[in-house]
C-alpha cells in the first residue's frame, strides 16, 4: 500500500483530464454508486440516502447551492457541463416526484462557479440547512 | 364415518379433475406462464432506473486465452483489479467464495472488451469476512485514481458495511455497457 501511495504522488498530474463523457445513468454509476447504491439508499449513518431525500435541499435558502458542493459532487472527475447533467438525472432519478415545481436544471456555468466553492464543513452546513425540513434520513 | 365420505369426496372430485383436465394442456399452459413471467421482471427494472435495459455482458465462450479466463489476472474484466481473485480463492469471477460476504459497497470501472470494442461497466466488489485468500494476487490499474479520490481509487479496503472489515478477495461483475454521451 506504501509503494502505491507513491504511484499516487506522481500521479496528480492526470486529475486535470477528463474521463470519456457517457450517459447521466452511466456516471452515476461510475461515480456514486458505488457508495450511495444503484437505488439511491445509501448506508444509514455512514452514505446519505439520495432516495426520497434529494429534493428537500432545493426547499430551503442556500440547499441548491450545497448539492453542487458537497465533496462527492463538486470532486467528481467530470467536466461541469457532465455534472450538471448528472445532478439533474439523480434528483430527477431519486426524488423526482418531490421535486420542487420551480426547479430547473443546473447549468454547467452555474456547476462551474459552485464547485470552486469547497464546504469546510459539510455535515454542520447540512445539518443547518436540513433544520426544520423532513426528517434526515 | 365422517373421514369416510371425506375420502370418497376426495376421491370423487380427484378423479372428476383427471377426467375433464389434460395434462399435457396443463404443462403447456404452466410453461407459457414461466416463460411470460421470466420476460417480465426487465420490464420494472428498467423503468425503475428510467433508462433502457443496459446491454448485459458479451459472451466470454468467443475469448482465447487469458482474455477469456475468469482466473487469470489478464482476464479482461480485470483490467482494473487489485486484489485477490475470488476466482481463485473458492468463488467465481461474480461470485464470493462460501465464508465471505460480498460489499454492497465498492469500486466501479470500464473495461474494454477485447473483441466487440465496447467499454463495459465493472463493479469490484470485495469480498469480506475471511483472511486474506493469498492467491492470484492481481494488481491492474485501468481507471484507477489516487487514494484522496476515496470513490475511484482501488488501493481501498472496499469491506464497508459489512459485518467485518476483513478483506479477503474482489469479485468482477459487469454492470452493463458504458453507453457514450451522445
Amino acid at each position: 500500500m506504501r509503494r502505491r501511495a507513491l504511484v499516487a504522488l506522481v500521479a496528480v498530474p492526470g486529475l486535470a483530464q477528463v474521463a470519456a463523457a457517457y450517459t447521466p445513468d452511466v456516471e452515476y454509476t461510475l461515480h456514486c454508486e458505488g457508495c450511495h447504491l444503484a437505488d439511491g439508499s445509501g448506508s444509514p449513518g455512514k452514505v446519505p440516502a439520495l432516495a426520497g431525500s434529494l429534493a428537500r435541499f432545493l426547499r430551503v435558502p442556500g440547499g441548491r447551492e450545497y448539492l453542487a458542493r458537497v465533496p462527492g459532487v463538486a470532486s467528481a472527475p467530470l467536466s461541469d457541463a457532465a455534472l450538471a447533467a448528472l445532478l439533474d438525472w439523480t434528483l430527477r432519478r431519486f426524488d423526482g416526484a418531490t421535486l420542487p415545481a420551480d426547479y430547473v436544471p443546473y447549468t454547467a456555468k452555474e456547476i462551474h462557479a459552485l464547485r470552486a466553492q469547497p464546504l469546510a464543513d459539510v455535515a454542520a452546513t447540512r445539518k443547518a440547512l436540513l433544520e426544520g425540513t423532513d426528517p434526515v434520513r | 364415518m365422517a373421514s369416510r365420505s371425506f375420502d370418497d369426496w376426495i376421491e370423487a372430485t380427484a378423479r372428476r379433475l383427471a377426467r375433464t383436465t389434460s395434462r399435457r394442456g396443463f404443462l403447456g399452459r404452466l410453461g407459457a406462464a414461466l416463460l411470460g413471467a421470466a420476460a417480465f421482471p426487465l420490464l420494472p427494472v428498467a423503468r425503475a432506473r428510467g433508462e433502457a435495459p443496459r446491454e448485459p455482458a458479451p459472451d466470454d465462450a468467443a475469448l482465447t486465452g487469458a482474455a477469456g479466463d475468469p482466473t487469470s489476472c489478464d482476464y479482461w474484466r480485470h483490467c482494473s483489479i487489485d486484489g485477490f481473485l475470488a476466482s481463485c480463492c473458492g468463488g467465481t469471477a461474480t461470485s464470493c467464495p462460501p465464508g465471505t460476504e460480498m460489499s454492497r459497497v465498492t469500486w466501479i470501472g470500464t473495461c474494454r472488451h477485447p473483441v466487440d470494442g465496447k467499454d463495459y461497466i465493472i463493479s469490484y466488489n470485495d469480498c469480506c469476512g475471511n483472511s486474506y485468500c493469498g492467491r492470484c494476487l492481481c494488481n491492474r490499474n485501468e481507471g484507477d485514481r489516487p487514494v484522496y479520490q476515496p470513490g475511484k481509487s482501488n488501493d481501498i479496503n472496499w469491506c464497508m458495511g459489512t459485518e467485518t472489515t476483513a478483506y479477503n478477495s474482489t469479485v468482477a461483475i459487469v454492470l452493463g455497457v458504458a453507453t457514450p454521451s451522445s
